[in-house]
């Protein structure tokens, strides 16, 4: 097990090696000159001028040059500092990583009950009005895009009901449950049918194995061999498809994070691009990419755990 | 800086009808224009530089930003966002007015030479900073050195100063090489905010960051910036002038239409809105009051000599075309008004009765909506030049009021028997536009707008210049040239009014650029609330010191 841990470790640092290198070159690479942002306003933007910014921020040097230069830095914790913001990056990001991290958690929350709740119950359920339902259901709301359920959701709720507030993330538990409950939502709601038809799925093969029958004809009750058996030899699919799915948010809350006013890492990102803010587009993208790589290795490694037959297969 | 326009949103700001802009219009009047329905009339809104006076104190209000402030370093990143803000914390030289006029400030006192070489300024006594320590004229000295490091934002307003020297325990003279008609006007923007030295040497390269102390001498001073979240300002106890109305102010931001929903559910008290759109979503709102003001914004379109439109004829022609009403109505709710100018009714600081005449003469030149003769004399001009082989490119983002003009361009282009396609690129690369001469060689025409710092309209006619670097045609007039020099260096208003009003003709007859609406300031206000300016000096005075209920308590 140790072996493997430090084997995945490795993987994942050259992972985040490789990305780190495609992410600063794609960001140096995007269309617009942040030379011109950052030597200000309009009128006062001669070519001497872009040219002593560009030297002052190294913006003139070979890509390599500036990648290990940038990478040097990240090594040492340091970020650099915001072109934009003049502010370190590290703050900035640590600032705006806990709304972000919040949605994240309370949207997993929302759509692994919801959805793995929905999966069950059409899986028990199948060929049932009910599993129609569900069905129906979750492919309704996966068709619907986040900004449309955004938009729905903050006006029925926020500005006619006034049940939720409109902006911002709130302060202290409550607070923060009260604000999120809506952006969490919108963002929950397209991954409800994956995981629920995942769910579903993986319960109809596993209730369709050998031993589930033998269990069956042995007299065992419908809810033990659901619960012990079914579920359970389920449960690594379903696991698998949460965790890309969480993952695949951490680099997906800026639509809500914008239609809801909150300052996250997502609306960081998109505001750091638009304004050729370098040091923290780099930042945030190494992030995410980070945060992806940790939660599918993590995922992975739980895996057999689960279930044993994974381990099995596989070259200890 | 001198003329500029917010280069992080290309979205607008402000006014109305400037007939009703006459000398001294009613100040203190109220001009609440929340119509409780239907979609503004541009011709029928009222433009007012106030709101009426508030009669109870505010324990706190919450404020909307339409974005995060870059820094509160207005030197090193000055933003809009960062001066509403600011301009209540931090005091100027000059102070500008609610009615686009300036005044000495924390110079009690200025006085200018025969020769308008120099300038004295006495340093007003009794003030103090945020931090207790008394404020110098060697803190006024050092912040103007710093205003004018070639690196700071506003290093161009120094242009014409050959010296800075303290002269007195409590006088600062400026030398000239030249007399400056504007440098008293910079005084009263961020050329003449006074900081504390040893604050600003303190945080070093952190100043202006969240979590640092601010160092000026305001009504309010910073109480707390945490990123991402909020800016919270207080009342400063020992302020040397009257005590502010409201005692804390919490600052948020969001865009579009998080933050119509933010003020509809009464999240947030106000806001001085950027775009008309966000005002036009509101107009239903009983809640909410709408307050238009003068401002110095335009909508503009900026040729360039590419193709056709380096022909002044095909210029002319299109200015006589064009549907400018139906982009006000069409693009802008109607909160716009077809404007025969490149700079709004608030740049008129002085002599307005003068400037609003003029401005009226030119309508010929650009219609609101075009006539039969209109379109008959853009015809005959088209011909004359000869029509340009190559459809004409029309530079636009893909905004709301952009996209809806740029479709008013090239539908005018048409009726003139010219050929146009629209190019839309993303808000971040068409803001290059600008700057880059490279990116604007793919357009013809770009789909602009514009506004000046300063309430004079010769801080703008100087993109005019033969050698200015916003004159993308290559503009060139002898006479015009003359004439903007010497209205910079006249330092008599009536004077350089008739001066700016000659050359303000000049640039209209050969549009250089192609005006077409004024853009107010537009404050959106709880219905219960009121007090703040409501013209562009939201930007460089403390509106809220004067933010209050309706009702004395």
């Amino acid at each position: 097990m140790l072996a493997r841990i430090s084997r995945r470790l490795a993987g994942l640092l050259a992972t985040l090696f490789a990305a780190s290198f495609v992410i600063f070159a794609a960001v140096y690479a995007a269309p617009g000159d942040p030379a011109v942002f950052l030597a200000g306003g309009r009128d006062k933007l001669t070519p001497e001028r872009l040219a002593s910014v560009r030297a002052q921020y190294h913006l003139d040097e070979p890509l390599v040059v500036q990648y290990g230069r940038w990478l040097w830095d990240c090594v040492h914790l340091d970020l650099g500092r915001s072109f934009q913001y003049s502010d370190q990056v590290g703050d900035l990001v640590s600032a705006r990583l806990p709304t972000t991290l919040q949605l994240v958690a309370y949207a997993t929350v929302l759509f692994v009950v919801l959805g793995v709740g929905a999966g069950i119950l059409a899986a028990v359920r199948r060929s049932t009005w009910v599993d129609s339902a569900v069905v129906g259901g979750t492919t309704l709301a996966a068709s619907v895009p986040s900004f449309v359920a955004a938009i729905a959701l903050v006006s029925l709720f926020g500005v006619q009901l006034g049940w939720f507030p409109v902006t911002g993330s709130g302060t202290g538990i409550a607070g923060t449950l009260h604000h999120l409950t809506l952006p969490a939502l919108s963002l929950a709601l397209g991954a409800l049918a994956i995981i629920s038809r995942v769910t579903r799925q993986a319960m109809a093969d596993a209730a369709a194995s050998d031993h589930v029958e033998a269990a069956r004809a042995s007299g065992v009750p419908e809810r033990d061999i659901i619960r012990r058996h079914v579920l359970r030899n389920a449960l690594g699919p379903i696991v698998t498809m949460c965790g890309l799915v969480m993952a695949g948010m951490l680099a997906g809350t800026v639509v809500v994070e914008t239609a809801f006013g909150l300052s996250g890492i997502g609306s960081l990102l998109v505001g750091s691009i638009n304004a050729h803010d370098f040091p923290v587009a780099q930042a945030v993208l190494l992030l995410m990419v980070t945060g992806y790589v940790v939660v599918t290795t993590a995922v992975d490694l739980v895996h057999p755990l689960l279930d044993p037959r994974v381990k099995e297969v596989r070259p200890a | 800086m001198t003329t500029h326009s917010d280069r992080r949103r290309g979205a607008t700001a402000v006014l109305a009808a400037a007939t009703l802009l006459t000398v001294g219009a009613c100040s203190g009047a109220d001009t609440t224009s929340g119509t409780g329905g239907g979609s503004a009339d541009a011709a029928k809104l009222q433009l007012s530089p106030t709101t009426s006076a508030a009669k109870g104190t505010l324990a706190r209000a919450d404020w909307l930003l339409e974005d995060e402030p870059d820094s509160l370093d207005l030197d090193t990143q000055g933003t809009s966002a960062g001066r509403v803000v600011l301009t209540n914390v931090c005091e100027r030289l000059y102070q500008l007015q609610p009615d686009m006029t300036t005044k000495p400030f924390l110079a009690s006192s200025a006085k200018t030479s025969t020769d308008g070489r120099t300038l004295t300024l006495t340093v007003r006594s009794g003030v103090t900073f945020h931090d207790g320590s008394k404020l110098t004229a060697d803190d006024v000295l050092w912040s103007l050195k710093r205003h004018a490091d070639p690196d700071m934002e506003q290093s161009d307003e120094f242009g014409n100063v050959s010296s800075m020297k303290k002269t007195g325990a409590d006088e600062i003279t400026i030398g000239f090489k030249a007399p400056d008609a504007l440098f008293t006007k910079a005084l009263a923007g961020d050329a003449g905010i006074v900081w504390n030295k040893e604050q600003v040497e303190k945080a070093g390269q952190d100043f202006g960051t969240p979590g640092r102390p601010d160092a000026c001498s305001g009504p309010y001073a910073l109480k707390n910036w945490k990123s991402g979240d909020s800016i919270t300002i207080a009342a400063y106890d020992d302020y040397w002038g009257k005590q502010p109305m409201t005692r804390e102010v919490v600052f948020r931001w969001a865009a579009d239409s998080a933050l119509v929903n933010a003020l509809k559910t009464g999240a947030a008290d106000g806001a001085y809105a950027e775009s008309p759109n966000t005002a036009a979503a509101l107009l239903k709102d009983k809640d909410i009051a709408q307050h238009y003001g003068p401002s110095t914004a335009s909508l503009v379109l900026i040729p360039t000599a590419r193709g056709g439109l380096g022909d002044e004829k095909i210029r002319r022609a299109l200015s006589l075309s064009l549907d400018r009403k139906g982009i006000a109505d069409s693009g802008y709710g109607g909160l716009v008004e077809p404007w025969a100018t490149p700079v709004g009714s608030g740049a008129w600081g002085y002599e307005k009765a003068e400037f609003q005449s003029a401005q009226k003469q030119l309508a010929s030149l650009a219609p609101a909506s075009p006539s039969a003769d209109d379109l008959a004399e853009a015809k005959k001009l088209v011909k004359e030049a000869g029509a340009p082989g190559a459809p004409l490119v029309i530079g636009t983002d893909a905004s709301q009021g952009r996209t809806v003009t740029a479709n008013a361009v090239r539908a005018a282009l048409q009726r003139i028997g010219l050929k146009a396609q629209i190019k839309t690129v993303p808000t971040s690369q068409f803001e290059e536009f600008y700057s880059d001469p490279q990116a604007r060689d793919e357009i013809d025409l770009l789909v602009g707008d514009w506004y000046i710092s300063k309430a004079d309209p010769m801080g703008f006619y100087d993109n005019g210049l033969s050698d200015s670097s916003n004159n993308w045609v290559g503009f060139k007039d002898a006479t015009y040239d003359k004439n903007v020099k010497k209205a910079l260096a006249t330092l008599d208003d009536t004077e350089r009014a008739s001066l700016a009003i000659d050359v303000q003709r000049r640039f209209a007859d050969a549009a250089v650029w192609i005006p077409i609406a004024q853009i107010p300031t537009i404050l959106l206000l709880d219905a219960k609330l009121t007090g703040p300016p409501a013209s562009q000096a939201y930007l460089y005075y403390p509106w809220a010191a004067e933010l209050g209920s309706k009702r004395a308590e």
